[in-house]
């Protein structure tokens, strides 16, 4: 401890100097009562202020003087007060430690859960903004299970015709498409991923507005197809759904392009499609169970696409006829017709998705769901067994409204 | 011969008050047990006007318990008034009552800190910022009576045995034909 500075004092005094003294004590109580009285008039004036006056802003002042002095002495303090922990700690008996085991593996534990938790609800609060934005008249599910086997690309969810879940409902999470159901029990449904080789959704070029037919395979890449030369496509391009075929609300992300190749001659690029959303994300997800007019394509939208594949059609016809030549008017009706089923989106599906039961559900949705989207502002979805069968009556005579765009 | 050693101990007076003052500021808040926090404030006064007294030990008393006021959240004025009356309570006699002897000042003390401590919470208490008597008693007014009466010891010690040494320094002098009275402190 530094030696103090002595304080002054009255001792050795002399006796002599008592009078004097009385005199002093004398003064030194009339001293001490006005400074009393102005304590009693300060400490009312202050206590009447109400943290709004005068005293108030003067501590106000001096508290703002002296903070740094406080902060000083907090980090001055601070070593003093973890030893005090210490030593507290040091001083611990056994049961007290063993207390603080059980505690921190309790509490280990319970920030493990709240994490999970925490991840639960975002992952939630993003399919709430999904449902919010679109408009999307939807039940949430959880996925519980992956593919089955090893041939399909497909989830499990843990909703089932028990609430409301029909096959070809559109499946969505936080981050866009999902898939579509394909079949459907009680309490449970399974989802046909994207990314599964029969699975085709009508999808666009975000940007250029180019449409086509975003398709799975076997390796799991997504080609988006039929997006013909002549229009802008860049890698790095978001592509979501067109709503072409009403399944699908409009706009709905899908992926970004990853690779786009174009093949001297062909009419359409090759390219390749980056998801999104891949099985290892997928926990919570919204099937859609209804759609209203605005959340499916226009008039123009269709029309759009009709237009160009009909001069995609008519392009691949004149060069058909470039290469068979003059003196082939006869057969030139057939060719065109063949050229004219091949070029619909309706050829591609329907090779794709009208081969079995599944890839009907898949594409064919689009068929049921065109023919009936027009009949309410909203409707339901689904039911894709009986659009299989629309679709085979039906022939593929109209390629873009009832076959081509799945979605 | 005169030795005038006002200027000294007003010097040493100085120092003193800047030190707690500082020690209120930076280490008070931080050091506590219960909700009771060391008044640094009463050490001062309770030393300067058992060592001093007098009219200057009432005014330490009222500038030491105003900055008090303003340094903390209570009423301000509450404790100047109470420490304006310890300073004329401890320094009445106007003598340095440290020359009594180290139990004497701490038992003076113990009983004038332990009545100002007690008087400023039982104040707050009825100004309504205390919720109970009993944690009044045991987490405030006896934690910061303890705390404070800690504080004082070492600046009592300090002072007795200062008193002890100017005493035999006066003795020495004395038999050697020195005046008495070469130390006028007063008025400071």
């Amino acid at each position: 401890m530094p030696k103090m500075p002595s304080m002054p004092s009255s001792r050795n005094r002399p006796s002599t100097s008592k009078l004097r003294r009385g005199d002093a004590s004398g003064g030194t109580g009339l001293v001490t009562i006005i400074l009393v009285i102005v304590s009693l008039i300060i400490f009312t004036v202050s206590v009447r202020e109400n943290g709004n006056g005068f005293f108030s802003s003067t501590r106000s002042v001096v508290q703002t003087v002296v903070s740094p002095l406080r902060m000083a002495g907090a980090a001055i303090t601070a070593p003093f007060t973890g030893m005090g922990n210490v030593m507290r700690n040091l001083t611990a008996d056994e049961k007290t430690l063993s207390d603080l085991k059980a505690e921190n593996e309790r509490l280990s534990a319970r920030n493990v859960e709240l994490e999970e938790a925490e991840i639960t609800a975002r992952q939630l609060q993003e399919l709430l903004d999904l449902k919010s934005s679109y408009d999307l008249q939807s039940t949430a599910a959880r996925v519980i299970a992956g593919s089955t086997d090893s041939w399909t690309s497909s989830v499990t969810i843990d909703k089932g015709t028990a609430s409301g879940i029909v096959v070809g409902m559109p499946v969505v999470n936080g981050k866009g498409a999902v898939g579509q159901v394909i079949s459907s029990a009680a309490t449970t449904a399974t989802v046909r991923l994207l990314s599964d080789e029969s699975s085709s959704v009508s999808a666009m070029i975000q940007s250029s507005r180019a449409q086509g037919m975003l398709r799975g395979s076997p390796d799991g890449t997504l080609y988006l197809s039929f997006i013909r030369t002549d229009n802008a496509v860049n890698a790095g391009d978001v592509v979501v759904t067109s709503g072409l075929g009403g399944v699908f609300p409009k706009g709905l992300p899908l992926g970004k392009v990853a690779s786009v190749e174009s093949v001297p001659g062909s009419t359409y690029y090759t390219i390749v499609v980056e998801p999104f959303t891949t099985v290892a994300n997928l926990e919570e997800v919204l099937v859609i169970t209804s759609l209203t007019e605005e959340q499916e394509a226009t008039a123009e939208d269709i029309a759009a696409a009709d237009a160009a594949d009909l001069a995609a059609a008519s392009g691949q016809r004149v060069g058909a006829q470039g290469e068979q030549g003059e003196g082939k008017d006869d057969s030139e009706g057939s060719n065109t017709n063949e050229s004219s089923e091949n070029e619909g989106q309706g050829s591609s599906d329907s090779s794709t998705n009208g081969s079995s039961s599944d890839n009907d559900s898949s594409s064919i949705s689009g068929s049921s769901s065109s023919s009936v989207q027009t009949n309410g502002e909203s409707k339901k979805l689904g039911n894709n067994e009986s659009t299989g069968e629309v679709q085979e009556e039906q022939g593929y005579s109209s390629p873009h409204d009832t076959t081509g765009r799945a979605g | 011969m005169q030795v005038n050693d006002t200027h000294k101990s007003r010097r040493g007076t100085i120092v003193f008050a800047i030190g707690c003052l500082l020690l209120q500021v930076m280490l008070s808040p931080n050091i506590g047990m219960g909700n009771g926090h060391i008044n640094f404030a009463l050490v001062f006064v309770g030393v300067y006007a058992l060592a001093t007294g007098g009219k200057s030990a009432v005014v330490a008393g009222f500038v030491a318990g105003l900055l008090f006021d303003l340094l903390s959240t209570g009423p301000i004025g509450l404790m100047a008034g109470l420490l304006t009356l310890l300073g004329f309570g401890l320094g009445i006699e106007e003598r340095n009552r440290f020359s009594d002897g180290f139990v004497s000042s701490l038992s003076t003390f113990g009983v004038a800190s332990l009545v100002v401590t007690s008087v400023y919470h039982l104040a707050m208490y009825m100004l309504g910022s205390s919720a109970g008597i009993v944690d009044l008693l045991l987490l405030r007014i006896l934690p910061t009576f303890a705390l404070t009466y800690v504080a004082f010891l070492p600046f009592a010690y300090f002072q007795v045995r200062n008193t002890a040494s100017g005493r035999a320094k006066h003795a020495s002098g004395k038999s050697a034909g020195l005046r008495e009275n070469h130390y006028d402190t007063r008025n400071l």
